[in-house]
């Protein structure tokens, strides 16, 4: 989907430059400091509070919702407000659902992205740049523009209302993304590696299975993390293909919550913060993954 | 594949030394294996975009509902949208929407990536912090900021009444709709912001010691090194995010109810589409309309490219 993908593409961080050594500082420089760290700390708040607020009001008892001005610290705590959301619906198949959608496209992407991805880096031959901007140039083309006769088409397939119009085209290169990320990380791997398994004899899949894929582990990482957060976060795809609702994923679900509940805020933001809270502790687990990945996508090729 | 390159092993075409790389492939054979390697994707590329890329711009010259054959009716559907004033609104509120998310969020994420580059203490915290709302699942934000900016018992109204301020409907006031999708877009700016990090720290150190030893101030150094230096960057983060901006669907799929409420304030061009298409069915108006859209895109980054030969500034043409 052309409109999903670029919107949740978690493009990873930068590493830090090695902070130079603070020098004493003179009295004005102390003063830009504190309009610095000033800056910082309500620029801070402000992206800090919609989260910090769907974790307060996800623990108020409805009664303390509704209240204007707002209480701010919930009392007591109404724990009680996961369970009981979380069994309002069948959210164990959300899961579920959100899960395989998730592993099947790693399987596609990692195997068509890798391999299209070596065809556009460690190979050279006429017409391969040519091409190759044709692929970024689909990064541009509205998804809007192949929707209906790709529906038509997934109907007269029978793939409506599964999660096959989502996952087969993976199997095609369809992530622009991740082929561009392993095209950057195939490039840095040196060409005498290949050349030498050549002479050897070996043909080019050899060389792509036995030599390349094995070196390239840290930048495959990175490609199954971001997939990984780009299914569990997709709402347009199913919102287009899903129509069951036991084969909803966890955000179809979510939007469900949204719909039934409309004053019961607390269940509401219970709800946001099951699909929330997974999905940041992994970044926090992976940070190197999503540093290395915004690595190899920053460099020059 | 083994017997294939072993075949080529045996020396033909113009002597070695002529030939720059892959000195055992001929072009021919090279053509080939390189296409076998990228077929996954091209294959895609036919099936998944220029076909129904066509098959869009047949339909837009037809009536067709999705059952039976479409008929044609010539520019029959792009004359009715020269004429649908529900068009010309979603038409303007998704420049409005443009108009006011593109810069904002430019000027905003330069300003955090300025920041972060600085010598501050914590600005590994401030990072995570700043990056964390970009990988928050778009339905979930959605919720967060429908109930934080809830007309009477939201948290920006209390505040705001703190303040003494009577603050406005938000998501469900026509005059506030369209800005308050440009606060929740502004909160997930995280991947520009780090790009533009990545981009600042690219600058060459040097570059500002020369210019602060003529006398530049903090100005000046931003105008005439960071800026400059920075500038492609600038361009692909504007078209990339003119081109989601242009196709805003998801947020306002989920927040209104209905969607494009309220009055007709959030009824964005991807918005209209989809009501044409999947509730109405009129796949060729819809298929219309998502042509117009291609051109749209077309023409603002061709017009971006043009100009950008007058503000973006690439190192290796000047040296």
């Amino acid at each position: 989907m052309g409109i999903a993908r670029p919107q949740v593409i978690s493009k990873p961080l930068p590493p830090l430059p090695p902070a130079p050594p603070r020098p004493r500082r003179a009295p004005r420089k102390l003063g830009a400091s504190a309009v610095k760290h000033l800056v910082l700390i309500t620029v801070g708040a402000m992206f800090a509070l919609p989260l910090a607020w769907m974790l307060l009001s996800s623990v108020k008892s409805a009664g303390q919702t509704l209240t204007f001005p707002v209480v701010w610290w919930p009392h007591p705590f109404v724990w009680d407000n996961y369970p009981r959301v979380l069994s309002s619906l069948p959210f164990g198949r959300f899961f579920l659902n959100t899960f395989l959608y998730c592993a099947v496209t790693i399987v596609g992407v990692c195997i068509s992205s890798s391999l299209v991805a070596y065809g556009f880096s460690r190979l050279r031959w006429r017409g391969r740049n040519s091409l190759f901007y044709v692929m970024l140039m689909t990064l541009l083309l509205p998804f809007v523009c192949t929707l209906i006769p790709l529906f038509i088409l997934y109907k007269h397939a029978g793939w409506i209302d599964s999660y096959l119009p989502l996952e087969v085209p993976t199997f095609f290169g369809s992530s622009v993304f991740s082929t561009f990320l392993l095209r950057q990380f195939f490039m840095t791997i040196p060409p005498s590696l290949s050349d030498a398994a050549r002479v050897d004899g070996a043909n080019e899949f050899y060389i792509y299975s036995r030599i390349i894929l094995p070196l390239s582990k840290p930048a495959m990482a990175s490609v199954i993390l971001f997939q990984f957060i780009y299914c569990w976060n997709d709402f347009l795809g199913p919102l287009i293909y899903i129509n069951t609702e036991s084969k909803y994923p966890l955000s179809l679900g979510l939007a469900l919550i949204l719909g039934d509940y409309t004053t019961n805020w607390s269940w509401i933001m219970a709800a946001a913060a099951v699909a929330t809270v997974p999905i940041v502790v992994l970044f926090f687990l992976t940070q190197r993954t999503f540093i290395q990945g915004i690595a190899i996508t920053g460099q020059k090729g | 594949m083994s017997a294939l390159t072993r075949r080529t092993a045996i020396s033909r075409g113009p002597a070695p030394w002529l030939r720059r790389e892959r000195p055992r492939l001929r072009g021919g054979r090279r053509v080939r294996i390189g296409l076998l390697f990228v077929s996954p994707w091209v294959l895609g590329f036919l099936v998944f975009y220029l076909y129904p890329f066509f098959a869009t711009l047949y339909y837009s010259f037809t009536a067709f509902t999705g059952v039976g054959n479409p008929k044609l009716t010539g520019l029959a559907n792009y004359s009715e949208l020269f004429h649908d004033p529900l068009f010309r609104t979603a038409l303007f509120n998704t420049f409005y929407y443009t108009a006011l998310e593109v810069p904002l969020s430019t000027v905003v994420a330069i300003g955090l990536a300025l920041l972060l580059n600085m010598n501050v203490r914590g600005r590994a915290f401030y990072r995570t912090l700043f990056y964390i709302p970009s990988i928050v699942p778009v339905v979930a934000s959605s919720m967060i900021f429908v109930w934080i900016f809830q007309p009477s018992f939201g948290v920006v109204n209390s505040l705001l009444s703190d303040a003494h301020i009577q603050g406005p409907a938000w998501f469900f006031s026509i005059a506030w709709s369209k800005p308050t999708f440009v606060l929740l877009g502004l909160w997930g700016l995280g991947q520009p912001m780090v790009i533009y990090l990545a981009a600042l720290q690219g600058v060459p150190r040097e570059m500002y010691e020369v210019a602060a030893l003529e006398g530049a101030g903090p100005i000046q150094r931003l105008r005439h090194v960071t800026l400059p230096m920075i500038s492609p960057v600038i361009l692909f983060n504007v078209i990339m995010s003119l081109v989601l901006s242009i196709q805003y669907f998801t947020q306002a799929q989920v927040i209104e109810n209905p969607a494009g409420s309220p009055g007709t304030s959030t009824m964005f061009f991807v918005i209209y589409y989809y009501q044409q298409a999947f509730q109405d069915l009129h796949l060729g108006y819809a298929s219309a309309m998502a042509f117009m859209l291609f051109i749209l895109v077309l023409a603002v980054t061709i017009g971006l490219l043009k100009s950008s030969s007058g503000w973006v500034y690439y190192e290796n043409e000047q040296q």
